[in-house]
């Protein structure tokens, strides 16, 4: 069996927990319940023919009290950074975060972008954001509430952590 | 100088340096390629002894060889399974018959254990405090049993903190054996990154974590961690060994721990090397009784139990044994016995009325049976020892009448008058007796008639009544035959005996009469012949009733040959009586008429 670690970071409520609950177990809560330390989850999923247990950290969100450590981020296969797309600072620290994770990793990143049933109030195509785009393996527009492109996304990353995987044999 | 001095050191060192490249060629390739050249022999001379010795120090070449050799006889079962079949197949008989023997004694073993745990006092206390603990109660047991019991261990990577083995105590593993590594990892990462830094700057570890019912222990190495889960206080031994594992874990898969990528199949065989971390050690039982008492006695216990029910089976079997008896007895059937116990039985029965009663029989063979249920149906037996009974239940209304019964014949004798006669032999035929089959009359003569049969009103009823029985009277012929066949004579008997009676009659009442006997024949064949043939059969009747006695005179015999009637024409093969009577004073009065005309 083929296991994977990945984290989710991001700044917090942006919906980190929902996305994994949602994911893991197909049900959504509005209640907020702020997630101290790490809480672990695992999932199997099929990939290319492959059956792969993709042990999902959901990690505590970082904001000005609470700077983000890279300390569960050790061993990650890779790690998606949430933002939330009806708060604009949301970004700013996320893209703090992964900048502040690049420096030990150089894994698979992919951006969610979070709240989707919700009015958006910035748009990742504006001119100011735009260059943020190739900082990610990937970037979706993710729901936790409907469940819209959750797990596309996390089959997106056990795709790309068996592509690089491929790549790092053949390189 | 001193300066000299190390520069000569420099310069006699690269000579040196060079003297040894001449001789042992660049990086010894020389001493190399011809130690190579031998390589094959010089490890054949000491390879057993090597691996001898390594074994003996720390026996990691079992750990080496377990998976090889499994590989290598999975490999033979899949693919070779008929050599390992005929070379196994001499040791399996004994096999079999040592596991069965093991399994016996094991159950027996686990059978008092269970029961003990169940039944008994302590096994209750432990159940209500497991349950108050909220533990289970295989759990709690074991934690009384044991002082420490090594439940589950885990391999766990460093790194990424993901499982890449367990093995545990029994068959049940933990499904989330993998979040409980991840967490331990986090935690521990949380651990070292919480605290500071101890003095030679190594980050603090994690050693132990303990619950209500589990003490963790971790051992953490560079690249993996070996976790035990254990019930009960861990000695020192545990730790070592964990230690131990640890250390030949890295020391076997460093390359796979270091290029870990997720796939944990590569630490399949690290299973036997963990399970020796699976260490437990009993509390000293008090065992003064070891023998498994409970488990004999229940032993016991059904031996009586089926012995008993053998013992009453034989009992009940005996006893209906004796009760079919009963069948044997004239004037007796039994349809079904059953009997429930001892004392009580049900029986169904076929019963003649004069065959004897149940109840006396079962009291006549010293059976006592309190609970009889008995149903009786009642039927006349033709069962001789019955029939006689019977008859002289009859014969004992007349005194004069003797009788006697031999080999299934009742002869009457002794003189009778007309009527009563009639009387008997009606009582005598309902009671199952046939005259000419098992009756015999002739010996029976008829007394003068008695006042009440003098009157003439009763001698012409019972005259009239005898010519309509012998009028009744046919013999039937098979096809074209005229014999008279032994049926027919005993047919005839009774005829002799009824004209007899009307002799006698006739005498009383002045009547003369003759008796007229009539052949007929069937339509088929010859007509003249039919005529013939018909005739012939009158003849034939008259002759045996003349050589019984009967006077030829009194008798008329004619043939009627063919009878055309449609309905019967084919099958009228008989021959028919009847009797022609004249009152002699009419005829002697119109005798005289005529005289006088």
């Amino acid at each position: 069996m083929i296991q994977k670690k990945i984290c989710l970071l991001g700044a917090s409520s942006v919906g980190k927990t929902s996305l994994v609950k949602q994911f893991v177990e197909g049900i959504f809560n509005e209640k907020y319940l702020t997630t101290i330390g790490v809480k672990i989850d695992k999932k199997m999923v099929s990939v290319e023919n492959k059956q792969v247990q993709l042990m999902i950290w959901d990690i505590e969100g970082n904001d000005r009290y609470n700077a983000f450590q890279e300390r569960y981020l050790r061993g990650a296969a890779g790690y998606i950074i949430v933002v939330d797309q009806t708060r604009v600072s949301s970004l700013s620290e996320g893209l703090d975060i992964h900048t502040l994770a690049r420096q030990v990793t150089h894994c698979p990143a992919i951006l969610a972008i979070n709240k989707n049933d919700l009015a958006e109030t910035w748009r990742l195509d504006d001119n100011e954001n735009i260059d943020y785009q190739n900082l990610f393996d990937l970037h979706f527009t993710t729901s936790a509430k409907t469940g819209e492109h959750v797990d596309e996304m996390f089959l997106a990353m056990a795709k790309l952590l068996l592509r690089s995987e491929h790549n790092d044999l053949t390189t | 100088m001193h300066k000299n001095t190390s520069t000569d050191d420099v310069e006699s060192d690269s000579q040196l340096e060079q003297v040894r490249t001449l001789i042992l060629g660049e990086k010894n390739q020389r001493v190399t390629a011809s130690i190579k050249k031998e390589a094959r022999s010089l490890v054949a001379d000491v390879f057993t002894e090597a691996l001898h010795d390594r074994q003996k120090n720390d026996g990691s070449v079992n750990k080496v060889l377990q998976p090889l050799i499994e590989d290598s006889v999975q490999h033979s079962v899949t693919h070779n399974s008929e050599r390992l079949v005929g070379s196994l197949y001499p040791l399996v008989g004994s096999l079999v018959r040592k596991s069965v023997s093991a399994f016996l004694t094991d159950f027996m073993e686990k059978t008092n254990q269970l029961l003990e745990n169940s039944l008994t006092i302590k096994g209750l206390k432990w159940r209500i405090k497991a349950r108050q603990a909220g533990v289970s109660f295989a759990q709690y047991a074991a934690s009384q049993i044991f002082i420490y019991r090594v439940e589950h261990v885990f391999l766990i990577h460093r790194e990424t903190g993901l499982l890449l083995n367990s093995v545990n105590f029994g068959e049940h593993g933990y499904n989330d054996a993998d979040l409980i590594s991840s967490m331990l990892t986090a935690i521990n990462d949380f651990v070292g990154d919480s605290f500071l830094a101890n003095e030679d700057g190594l980050k603090e570890q994690l050693q132990s974590v303990s619950t209500d019912n589990f003490n963790l222990i971790i051992k953490a190495g560079p690249s993996a961690l070996v976790v035990a889960a254990v019930i009960g206080q861990p000695p020192q031994k545990v730790n070592d060994q964990l230690q131990q594992t640890l250390e030949n874990i890295h020391s076997l898969y460093i390359d796979e721990l270091n290029n870990f990528n997720g796939d944990n199949l590569l630490f399949e065989n690290s299973k036997s090397l963990l399970s020796d971390c699976l260490l437990s050690e009993q509390k000293a039982v008090k065992s003064k009784n070891k023998t498994p008492w409970l488990a004999w006695f229940l032993l016991l216990l059904t031996i009586v139990f089926s012995g008993y029910h053998v013992f009453l089976w034989f009992q009940n079997s005996q006893l209906a044994t004796k009760v079919m008896q009963l069948d044997l007895q004239p004037g007796i059937v039994i349809n079904q016995l059953d009997v429930i116990d001892n004392n009580h039985i049900k029986l169904d029965i076929l019963r003649d009325p004069d065959a004897v009663k149940v109840t006396d029989w079962l009291e006549d063979n010293k059976l006592t049976i309190t609970q009889l249920n008995i149903t009786e149906r009642n039927y006349y037996s033709l069962d001789p020892e019955l029939l006689n009974i019977r008859a002289q239940k009859v014969l004992s209304r007349y005194p004069s009448i003797s009788s006697t019964w031999q080999n299934h014949l009742l002869t009457l004798s002794g003189s009778l008058a007309l009527i009563q006669t009639e009387q008997l032999l009606k009582a005598l035929s309902m009671s199952g007796f046939i005259a000419g089959k098992n009756l015999s009359t002739e010996q029976l003569q008829l007394a003068s008639p008695s006042s009440l049969a003098n009157s003439t009103e009763v001698k012409q009823q019972l005259f009239d009544d005898l010519i309509g029985r012998i009028s009744a009277i046919q013999l039937d012929f098979t096809i074209a035959s005229e014999q008279i066949t032994p049926n027919m004579q005993i047919t005839l008997q009774r005829l002799f005996l009824q004209v007899q009676q009307l002799s006698q009659l006739a005498k009383d009442l002045d009547i003369s009469f003759g008796l007229l006997i009539i052949g007929t024949s069937d339509s088929s064949g010859n007509k003249t012949i039919n005529n013939q043939l018909s005739m012939n059969r009158a003849k034939n009747t008259a002759d045996t009733l003349q050589a019984m006695g009967l006077n030829k005179d009194k008798m008329y015999v004619t043939g009627l040959g063919e009878i055309e009637i449609t309905d019967i024409s084919n099958t009228s093969r008989k021959v028919m009586f009847n009797v022609l009577f004249v009152d002699k004073a009419i005829s002697a009065a119109k005798k005289q008429i005529l005289k006088r005309i």
